[in-house]
């Protein structure tokens, strides 16, 4: 009998913060600059420049750390992390290691359409410095160094293997990545490398609890990438140990084009990074008011917002996932409801046509005029039924940029839908008598065409008669004759 | 009196009263320079034009009557470890043969305002690491007091070039005595201030946690004067202390009444030479007879002191020293395969057999499975130590012992045997393992013109005390400022 | 005691000629003996100090330095950057 496994993952997620300037030193934290144009001594490790703590950077972490739950550790260390890489020039990343600024901390993820969630434990929120980057060019046989980014404040958030499938580690990752947005102290942008994680995958004997090895997985640069890099390496997994094999401990590396990981490093070749704490600085002491301070300014977070939407609007878990996956989003599903119109639809034209217009251009609300105001103005004229859904997203294009409102766009149109029972009466009459076959199916007991009748009016009113009243009046018409 | 020979107090005074410029000044030490450095290779680059435009700034200052710090116009001399803008800083490695700081050190900016006069960059044992001098790799430093014998270490070159007269003050530093033992073997006051109360920023770290820049000068006033100025707080070094400071000039009033020395008998041990031990007491007995009150006391882990400092300062300098990779700055092997073999040949080309020795063992006791047993015990040592030094000062205003065990010993006696070499800085490391200041002053010579050095050791941010007790016996001893004839 | 010195010097990218391997082991050696040789030390580790807190910088940018004075140590640099022997990842 085929063996039984379940999954077992444990995410490091690594984020930089947008602070004005890196973590050490006053060189700006900027994506995209020149090579080379951000940097000083101390970020570029020259004999004799020493590091000095930005205190937005506890900050930050601080508030990620109590958005997750955590316990503050309000004195702690760093400690250096001894290694060689061409990307790190002092030799050492200054990092923290057995005292980190946040610690025992959890994220509730939705496991189903109905609410219900699930806990995942945080081991730890730490502080650190980001490398630089190593460019290559097949033309030239080397590497080329920029700096830039070395001294990048990053805070990386470690996961208890808590997480069983890969949904559930993507329902995890878009929690920590909507959290970071919430508390804006990062960018998150995966393209730009902002966000990035490491993903740790063994697997186990289904109910046994005993964990299997684990293998680390490196260069996983996407959230849909970690979902493949979970399928593919505990499939691989549980292929060894069908055939009787023993999965090895081993930092693999993900390759995403391909599909596959590939062996980095074995268990013998582990780094051995020589953590001690770093002489330069001393023990980080963060005010108690203060730590309490910076709870006190957290917004509503992801989850609970999203279980408010669920609770409060009636809205299906997908929407309510769709709607809050960032700030901007949610605040403006938050402002429209406000106008009275139903939260479903309001739901419904921002995940759809709003949706597709921002993604078709590569825009968000904020690049566009539409405010919750213009789009409840608009649903609600579909809701009276003054225009239709068709009409709607007319209105809509029309709208989101530029600052004519939803009652200036359907005059100008003529968008309005006609209600005007005496005016469709003449439409249906003349569509009746065109249609003297269809009329016949129809007394014959072929009452479906009356949708095909119904269609025929629609057209000769140029899209504006009410079909509702429409229906009634082809069947009442009919019914005459 | 040449000018060379004159103390920094008697020259800003002489500056002030137009009895000469800058320029005399600063022409003065070089025609010294250039009349002894072929005997005492105190220098490793001269910077000549620096030094003559700094000087004619002061003199221009002077002749529109502006205010002049007491500093201004006065030949400096700096230690190769700190980094000077646009001036090579090698730190006597053929790691950094080439490395042209972008940036000065704190210290640096500092002086530089006061309109010091920079004459060059001193020798000393490569990355600090010695006590004689003699491990760097660019050439050995002869004691201007007896050629034959090394000047100690590591400030070896700035304790050399200011007994010679080469300097009128100079810049050192000092992790476990790299500068009270030079200033004990070639007659001058060394001060190692208090952990953090002197910015690190552009000092190439060794051991992070004890590494402290501080003064050489021939007279107490003068360190005094020098200090004044580099110690404060620095945004730029975490490490350095937020602290009032006292006019340490002003506090040299002469008088030791009622002060009580402690003498910890762990430092008069049978590893130190009886002239010595002999030459500390007369000086002990002459404070005594000025007012001072004298009691034995103990410092029981002084000898642990050692291990503990070598496996503090080998794990920091270890990670320190990791940045030299051939990459940024400095040497890169000529010949290589690949990254690896590049970094390896690098370093084990670039580094002189002493650094890696400390690398290795700093390397060793950070690694997997050692840390508990070496690294952690030295860090719990280190805080016994201190305390109990601090327990010392309960009823103790300062102690007194030996700066070396022993008089400067021959270039060459030692140079094989590290650990012979590592005994020199007995005396010296506990001061530096507790982030206490240390003041070295001359107190005998032998009869082969060897100076003998006395210690004094004070509580943290006790350097106005240090420096006052320092002068009275300097008043006493019947003026230390000698400059040696060479 | 034994210590790998060829493990050390992998770990510190140093390269000890095999006919001085025994002397380095000697000489490392003899200062983690007095290591060994301590009396049993009492007291907790002391690696957090909240008596002396650190005091944090502001998050307020100060100028960078311009690209040559970054690379003019660089023993190679090309376009820009600093060139190292090509890496793998």
């Amino acid at each position: 009998m085929a063996m039984d496994y379940e999954i077992v993952v444990g995410l490091e997620i690594h984020a930089e913060l947008n602070t004005d300037t890196k973590i050490f030193c006053g060189c700006k934290n900027v994506f995209g600059a020149e090579v080379n144009s951000c940097c000083c001594p101390i970020c570029t490790g020259m004999p004799g420049s020493l590091p000095s703590l930005n205190e937005k950077v506890v900050d930050y972490a601080i508030k990620m750390g109590h958005a997750l739950n955590c316990t503050i550790n309000n004195v702690c260390k760093q400690d250096r992390k001894n290694y060689f890489y061409p990307d790190l020039p002092k030799a050492y990343q200054i990092s923290q290691f057995d005292v980190p600024l946040c610690e025992h901390g959890y994220l509730d993820i939705m496991v189903d359409d109905q609410g219900n969630t699930k806990r995942i434990g945080v081991t730890r929120i730490h502080i650190e410095e980001d490398a630089g980057k190593l460019l290559h060019d097949d033309r030239f046989n080397g590497s080329l160094c920029d700096y830039n980014r070395c001294g990048v404040p990053l805070i990386e958030i470690v996961s208890e293997p808590d997480i069983r499938s890969s949904a559930e580690a993507k329902a995890y990752l878009d929690g920590i990545k909507a959290t970071l947005s919430y508390l804006d102290i990062s960018d998150c942008k995966m393209q730009e490398g902002s966000i990035r994680c490491d993903v740790n995958v063994s697997v186990m004997e289904k109910g046994s609890g005993k964990f299997g090895t684990r293998v680390e997985m490196k260069n996983v640069n996407s959230f849909s990438a970690a979902v493949r890099a979970i399928d593919y390496e505990a499939q691989r997994q549980m292929d060894v140990l069908r055939k009787g094999g023993t999965v090895d401990q081993e930092t693999r590396r993900w390759d995403d084009m391909k599909g596959v990981s590939i062996m980095m490093r074995s268990k013998e070749d582990a780094q051995d990074y020589r953590y001690f704490p770093d002489p330069d600085l001393l023990t980080i002491v963060v005010d108690e008011e203060h730590v309490k301070e910076l709870k006190d300014s957290l917004p509503e977070l992801p989850g609970h917002r999203m279980l408010r939407y669920m609770k409060e609007f009636g809205l299906p878990h997908f929407d309510a996932n769709l709607l809050v996956e960032n700030k901007e989003k949610a605040a403006f599903f938050d402002e429209a409801v406000q106008f009275g119109c139903q939260p479903k639809n309001i739901s419904n034209w921002m995940l759809g046509d709003v949706s597709r217009i921002l993604n078709e251009k590569n825009l968000t609300l904020a690049d566009t005029k539409l405010t919750p105001k213009k789009l409840c103005e608009m649903i609600a004229l579909i809701e009276k039924k003054e225009i239709s859904n068709n009409a709607g997203k007319t209105v809509l294009e029309e709208i989101i940029f530029s600052d004519k409102t939803a009652d200036q766009v359907v005059k100008e149109k003529g968008l309005a839908q006609i209600s005007d029972s005496s005016f469709l009466e003449g439409i249906v009459k003349s569509v009746l008598e065109a249609n003297p076959k269809a009329v016949a199916d129809y007394k014959g007991g072929k009452t479906n065409v009356a949708g095909f009748l119904v269609g025929q009016c629609m057209r000769a009113s140029k899209g504006q008669g009410n079909p509702a009243i429409l229906k009634e009046l082809v069947e009442k018409e009919i019914s005459k004759l | 009196m040449e000018l060379y020979e004159k103390s920094a107090y008697e020259l800003s005074g002489m500056l002030r009263e137009k009895k000469c410029s800058a320029k005399e000044i600063a022409q003065s030490v070089f025609d010294r320079i250039d009349a002894v450095e072929d005997k005492t290779q105190a220098y490793i680059t001269l910077t000549r034009e620096i030094a003559m435009e700094q000087a004619g700034a002061v003199d221009e200052k002077l002749a529109k009557g502006e205010q002049l710090h007491p500093l201004a116009g006065i030949p400096m001399a700096v230690k190769d470890n700190i980094c000077t803008k646009d001036v090579l800083t090698t730190c006597a490695s053929k790691m950094l043969y080439n490395f042209v700081p972008p940036y000065d050190a704190t210290v640096m900016e500092k002086l530089n305002a006061c309109g010091t006069v920079m004459l060059g960059k001193t020798n000393l044992d490569e990355f600090a690491m010695g006590s004689s001098c003699e491990r760097s790799y660019f050439k050995k430093t002869h004691n201007p007091r007896n050629l034959d014998y090394v000047p100690g270490g590591s400030s070896g070159g700035s304790a050399a070039a200011v007994a010679a007269g080469e300097a009128v003050i100079a810049l050192g530093s000092d992790t476990g005595g790299s500068i009270r033992q030079p200033a004990s073997y070639c007659g001058l006051v060394g001060l190692k201030p208090t952990y953090g109360s002197v910015s690190r920023y552009g000092l190439v770290a060794f051991g992070s946690s004890l590494d402290q820049i501080g003064p050489f000068a021939r007279t107490v006033k003068d360190a005094a004067m020098l200090y004044q100025v580099l110690c404060g707080r620095d945004p730029r070094d975490a490490t350095s202390s937020k602290r009032e400071r006292p006019d340490f000039v002003a506090a040299l009033d002469g008088n030791v009444k009622g002060l009580r020395i402690g003498i910890p008998v762990e430092y008069f041990g049978p590893g130190v030479d009886d002239v010595v031990k002999k030459a500390v007491f007369a000086a002990v007995d002459q404070l005594k007879a000025a007012g001072a009150t004298v009691k034995e006391v103990s410092l029981p882990s002084t000898d642990y002191a050692l291990s503990a400092y070598y496996i503090i300062s080998s794990a920091e300098a270890s990670s320190n020293l990791a940045r030299f990779d051939g990459v940024k700055y400095g040497y890169r092997a000529p010949k290589f395969d690949g990254l690896i073999d590049m970094y390896e040949r690098t370093r084990s080309e670039g580094f002189g057999d002493e650094v890696k020795r400390r690398i290795m063992l700093g390397t060793f006791v950070l690694s997997s499975g050692y840390y508990d047993a070496y690294y952690k015990r030295a860090k719990l040592l280190q805080h016994q130590i201190a305390d109990e030094f601090a327990h010392c000062f309960e009823d103790c205003d300062l102690l007194i012992t030996p700066t070396a065990p022993g008089t400067a010993f021959k270039l060459g006696e030692n140079v094989d045997d590290p650990l012979k070499m590592y005994a020199a800085d007995i005396c010296t490391i506990g001061v530096n393992i507790a982030g206490l200041p240390g003041l070295s002053i001359p107190c005998a010579y032998t009869e082969n013109n060897l100076p003998i050095g006395m210690q004094l050791i004070g509580p943290k941010f006790s350097e106005d005390l240090l420096l006052k007790v320092g002068d009275c016996f300097e008043t006493i001893y019947g003026g230390f400022n000698t400059v040696a004839k060479i | 005691m034994k210590i790998d010195i060829r493990h050390v010097a992998k770990l510190a990218r140093l390269r000890i000629e095999e006919d001085r391997i025994e002397k380095f082991e000697e000489e490392m050696l003899s200062i983690i003996d007095m290591v060994e040789n301590l009396p049993p030390i009492s007291g907790a580790g002391k690696d957090l100090d909240p008596s002396n807190p650190m005091e944090l910088r502001k998050d307020i940018p100060t100028p960078s330095l311009k690209r040559e004075e970054v690379l003019k140590n660089a023993p190679v640099s090309q376009s820009g950057c600093l060139v190292v022997p090509k890496t793998v990842d």
